[in-house]
């Protein structure tokens, strides 16, 4: 029996460490622009479909992440500059739907180029089997999903809090009016900003690939699970879409032991709870 | 600027394209716009009048239709009373839901309207005992209409149907009109842009704005009711994000600043969804990149282009805009 | 008229962080008469309005109005009861045009916060009359179908005022009516503000002092959260310590 309790506290963390990778892009995008990207689930499916079709041409899993992280990031710098730019007077609920038509045209845009049924990809042999353990045997798949959403969270903890562009993201978020006076190119902050977080929902997507397999509407659940991890984890907080991200994972698999048909509703309790009674989430401020 | 839409005539030019539109299209299309437009314009009371942009209003549609679905398939209530049942349901779980939702502003705001969407439906998934859960509720049939002294209507003419809910689009439209032009409406719209202002003048913008969820639940759960009716079939989509996203879209589209917008932001919608959808499998593309036009180029929807229009041509006449 | 205290804070205190905005003052403003409030930025004279009205909850002291202790009450109550308050930085509703601004006020004080949702609100008779009537009052009439929007500030302070006294309050709080306009919109404002001293209780924070010394009757000075000084226009203006306040000696 525990056995089974490790194995979903396995998948959890796997599936977890995905969740933040997804609201980790979210929060860079909403705390920069200040604006909920309702195409985020559109990257996830686009990133995992390059990843399919980069793969299929017979590239190396490595080259298929890196596309899958790049056409998304790509998309996202194009939407900023000539979309959401042009609408940063406009109300806010334009710029919200803007990101619903986007989100619309480009899963549409996905069936029409590689049709309804979806796509799937095994994983490389490098990755695939499992390790014994003993009492069970762990998916090396499992692994590198954790490993890799953690390296590339890593990554852009070091981009963020080490380098000078960092520095500049980050204070893009958390005082923009300052920025802007300091002569920090706000501008292209922006489009670096939802680049940033448009290659990270398209390579979870990537990363997913193999496990959950893809279709143009995968990426909907991902980021309605990621907004409840950026309220969890707080606005304002990059970090805390990890921990939190982590901990609804780990939750949502050891609840399907218990109760798996009510193991979604209760993300969206927790998430109704955390609004009402510190909206701030865990770590946020405002 | 609003005057035209007081008193008789736009009801009057209402009433007469809804009469016309059966011969133009297939009247279930017709239908289908009318009923979502009674759901489109009870959502644009919130999120158009108060200026709350919610993401979870099928909640309300959603619980009508399979309220009043529930009870036609069960009991075989007769249709006056299923519209009723629907409409206190709806209201009641707007004003719960309302009450909590309102606690919070804006981004937090959107995102609790969007949990109680997420959890409703999530709730009707997994009680498939009752809602049919993934394949959606059926066995619903279209009981006769009452009439009280006229004897009773068979609903089960497409066209019988249809003027009814043509009908009741009617009284929709005037009721949320007149309600959108009350003092209730101007404290929302007053609220919607400085709500502190409009409470150190002496109003509650939370009693307001309750009241306004109130109302819009009640037409909501009814334009579910009709919705359900209407196919004699509740899919599961009918409480789903999308379905709110899609009322949204009606309301952009439509214009929201008045309640003809989410008419014709329906008509465009349902008669896009009917009709292209024939011709290719994938318009949901073109209607994506349509709303990125709209977005662009039409900020207060095709209502609010018509009246640009409309003053444009003025000006050039010599008159004052 | 009788000279009763219309409006009194007693000990008020307000927090924020590890900073003292308001630090326990207790002040009264006696019924029928103006009194100004003075000091230099950030003496805590908008946070004191900000307590008075509710708008903040203070974290110590009371606050009577007419005789009764309000501190528990919600912003909305405190209107209801006859206080009526004008924002230092405009808050006219822009979308909406002068007359429904003003008919907005004017509907609550008849129908004591209670809202209609049937009848066609713009021609209520006796608050579209009433909002008219302050309009013209106030020289705005020519604005009446105008969206506050597409005014000039002046004159957007001016809706402000006649926004405020369409809620048939018994006390004004004006927060700089002055502030942002010309020497002879100023002058047009105190000449307006000086005419509503027999019908109102007026508490106002200004800094403008001819304004000060033409029209008050009581004069308070306040510096970092607390009373310095308080008296007549004259005293005031001979007190060492206020003159220190402003000029930091």
């Amino acid at each position: 029996m525990s056995s089974l309790v490790v194995a979903q506290l396995i998948n959890g963390c796997a599936i977890g460490m995905l969740y933040a990778v997804m609201a980790f892009g979210l929060s860079i995008i909403k705390g920069l622009l200040n604006v909920p990207n309702f195409a985020h689930g559109a990257l996830f499916a686009t990133g995992a479909y390059v990843c399919y079709a980069i793969a299929n041409m017979g590239l190396p899993f490595g080259i298929a992440l890196i596309g899958a992280f790049a056409v998304p990031a790509l998309i996202g710098a194009m939407l900023q500059r000539f979309g959401l730019e042009k609408l940063a007077k406009a109300d806010y609920l334009l710029q919200v739907l803007f990101l619903f038509g986007i989100a619309l045209a480009l899963e549409q845009s996905l069936v029409v180029i590689w049709g309804t049924s979806g796509v799937s990809l095994t994983a490389p042999s490098l990755l695939s089997g499992s390790f014994d353990l003993g009492f069970m045997r762990l998916p090396r798949y499992l692994v590198f999903v954790t490993v890799a959403s953690a390296t590339c969270i890593a990554v852009l903890w070091f981009l963020i809090e080490r380098t000078k562009l960092g520095s500049q993201v980050r204070a893009g978020i958390e005082k923009s009016e300052m920025a802007r006076c300091l002569g920090i190119n706000i501008k292209g902050l922006l489009i670096l900003g939802f680049a940033l977080g448009a290659g990270m929902a398209g390579l979870a997507g990537g990363i997913a690939l193999p496990l959950l397999g893809a279709s143009s509407s995968s990426g909907n659940d991902m980021m309605s699970i990621a907004f409840v991890v950026l309220v969890l984890g707080g606005l304002g907080s990059l970090y805390g879409s990890v921990v939190a991200g982590l901990l609804l994972g780990i939750v949502q698999s050891l609840s399907t032991l218990v109760a798996p048909t009510m193991s979604t509703l209760l993300l969206y309790v927790v998430m109704t709870l955390v609004l009402l009674v510190r909206p701030q989430g865990l770590f946020g401020e405002r | 600027m609003n005057n035209k839409h007081n008193g008789w005539r736009v009801p009057a030019i209402l009433a007469a394209v809804l009469a016309v539109a059966p011969l133009t299209m297939p009247v279930n299309i017709a239908n289908e716009i009318v009923v979502m437009a009674i759901f489109a314009m009870a959502a644009n009371l919130i999120i158009g009048v108060a200026g709350l942009y919610s993401f979870g209003h099928a909640t309300f549609f959603g619980v009508g239709a399979y309220m009043g679905g529930y009870v036609l398939a069960q009991f075989q209530t007769s249709t006056l009373t299923t519209l009723l049942i629907a409409t206190v349901v709806g209201a009641l779980s707007a004003t719960i839901i309302g009450a909590i939702v309102i606690r919070r502003a804006g981004f937090y705001f959107m995102m609790l309207t969007f949990a109680f969407n997420q959890m409703a439906f999530y709730v009707v998934l997994t009680w498939s005992s009752v809602t049919g859960g993934e394949d959606g509720m059926g066995g619903i049939t279209r009981t006769p209409l009452g009439i009280p002294g006229l004897g009773s209507l068979n609903l089960d003419d497409r066209q019988v149907f249809y003027a009814l809910c043509a009908l009741v689009f009617l009284a929709s439209y005037y009721i949320l009109n007149r309600v959108k032009r009350s003092a209730l409406g101007l404290v929302l719209e007053s609220a919607k842009e400085n709500p502190r202002r409009t409470a150190s003048i002496g109003y509650s913008v939370y009693r307001a704005q309750i009241t306004a969820f109130a109302i819009s639940g009640a037409f909501a759960g009814l334009a579910g009711a009709l919705y359900a009716l209407l196919y004699r079939f509740v899919p599961v989509d009918t409480i789903s994000l999308a379905m709110s996203g899609n009322v949204l879209f009606m309301i952009v589209i439509g214009g929201l600043s008045s309640m003809v917008g989410p008419l014709i932001g329906a008509a465009v919608f349902v008669w896009l969804q009917g009709l292209f959808s024939l011709m290719w499998a994938r318009w949901a593309l073109l209607f994506g990149l349509f709303i990125v036009l709209v977005v662009f180029t039409m900020p207060n929807g095709l209502v609010g282009a018509f009246e640009k229009l409309r003053a444009f041509w003025a000006q050039r006449k010599g008159g004052r805009p | 008229m009788n000279t009763g205290i219309a409006l009194e804070a007693v000990n008020v205190s307000k927090k924020f962080g590890s900073m003292t905005a308001v630090d326990e003052v207790s002040i009264r403003f006696q019924t029928g008469r103006l009194h100004t409030i003075l000091g230099p930025n950030g003496a805590g004279k908008t946070t004191l309005f900000n307590l008075l009205t509710k708008d903040y909850k203070p974290d110590g002291g009371e606050i009577h109005l007419l005789g009764e202790a309000v501190t528990s009450l919600k912003p909305h109550e405190i209107a209801r009861r006859g206080v009526g308050r004008s924002y230092q930085i405009t808050s006219v509703i822009r979308e909406l045009t002068f007359f429904e601004n003003v008919l907005l006020a004017a509907y609550r004080a008849q129908r004591s916060g209670r809202f209609g949702f049937w009848r066609e609100v713009r021609q209520d008779p006796q608050a579209a009359a009433q909002a008219r009537e302050l309009l013209s009052g106030l020289g705005l009439e020519r604005f009446n179908d105008r969206k506050a929007a597409d005014v000039s500030y002046g004159d957007q302070r001016m809706l402000e005022l006649a926004v405020t006294l369409a809620t048939r309050p018994q006390v004004l709080l004006l927060d700089e009516p002055t502030a942002g306009l010309s020497q002879r919109e100023s002058e047009r404002v105190k000449d307006v503000v000086n005419s509503l001293k027999s019908r109102y209780t007026i508490v106002m924070i200004e800094h403008k002092m001819n304004v000060v010394m033409d029209i008050s009757d009581d004069v308070t000075v306040m510096a970092r959260g607390q009373v310095i000084a308080s008296g007549s226009p004259q005293q005031i203006s001979n007190d060492a310590a206020v003159k220190a306040a402003y000029f930091g000696l």
